[in-house]
């Protein structure tokens, strides 16, 4: 999957667990951490707007396109 | 969920079986008519059949028949078995699977083979047939098992986009 999810580093950088925030934003800590290991196939614009709520940042935060991979992808 | 539904599934799962079992007996039935059937002039006793041209051609239809019937208890067999499974899964609360989608596609292909059978039975019961022996046998071409046919291979269609949808939704966040 050549969208990466950055959700550990914005945890790092607000200094908050995994567990505090499946608890303000009410999605299940096992969803989050299969978004936050980049295992889900899709999320919803609500959980993301959740996420962005409690971390007061932007959906380009959490997510990010990484070109190389979706060439390679496309190669294989 | 409705009370009927949850009522409907153990019933269904207790009919199948005994239609398992039923299908197996039809099986056994149908073999030892065939036992009986080589022994011509027991049967023209038994249904008073004077000796014709005509007798040895309804026998030998009979014959036919009755081989194209036990090649319907596996049709059968197979039909019920996979509804069985799927009544499982979705008594396990988890029915829009690929597999129950290849079932559906089985079953579907196990019901036009079955229409075949019952086509050529039909035919066999027009040439045997005569005023004077008249055969009525249910079989032939069937309006409401073609379209239990068209339905099946749609139903397996509607299954196998279900399965994809809930692999999708289970990896949405």
């Amino acid at each position: 999957m050549a969208i990466a999810v950055k959700l550990d580093d914005l945890l790092y950088a607000r200094r908050m667990t995994l567990t505090e925030l499946a608890e303000r934003v009410g999605i299940t800590i096992v969803n989050l951490s299969i978004l936050k290991t980049g295992k889900a196939r899709a999320i919803r614009f609500s959980t993301l707007e959740a996420i962005c709520a409690a971390l007061s940042c932007q959906p380009g935060d959490i997510l990010e396109y990484l070109p190389d991979v979706a060439a390679e992808a496309e190669a294989a | 969920m409705p009370r009927s539904y949850s009522a409907a599934l153990p019933i269904a799962h207790v009919v199948l079986r005994i239609l398992i079992v039923l299908n197996w007996l039809y099986g056994l039935a149908i073999i030892a008519l065939l036992v009986v059937l080589p022994h011509e002039q027991w049967i023209m006793v038994a249904f008073k059949i004077p000796p014709s041209p005509d007798a040895a051609r309804l026998i030998m239809g009979l014959r036919a028949i009755a081989m194209l019937g036990l090649a319907a208890v596996p049709l059968h067999y197979i039909v019920l078995k996979r509804l069985l499974a799927m009544v499982e899964t979705v008594r396990a609360g988890d029915p829009f699977v690929a597999a129950n989608a290849q079932r559906l596609q089985t079953i579907a292909w196990a019901l036009v083979a079955q229409q075949i059978l019952s086509l050529i039975i039909g035919v066999i019961v027009r040439v045997i047939s005569t005023p004077a022996h008249p055969v009525n046998i249910d079989a032939g071409f069937s309006v409401n098992g073609w379209l239990a046919v068209i339905l099946t291979f749609v139903l397996a269609r509607v299954f196998a986009e279900g399965a994809l949808m809930r692999d999708d939704l289970e990896g949405t966040v």
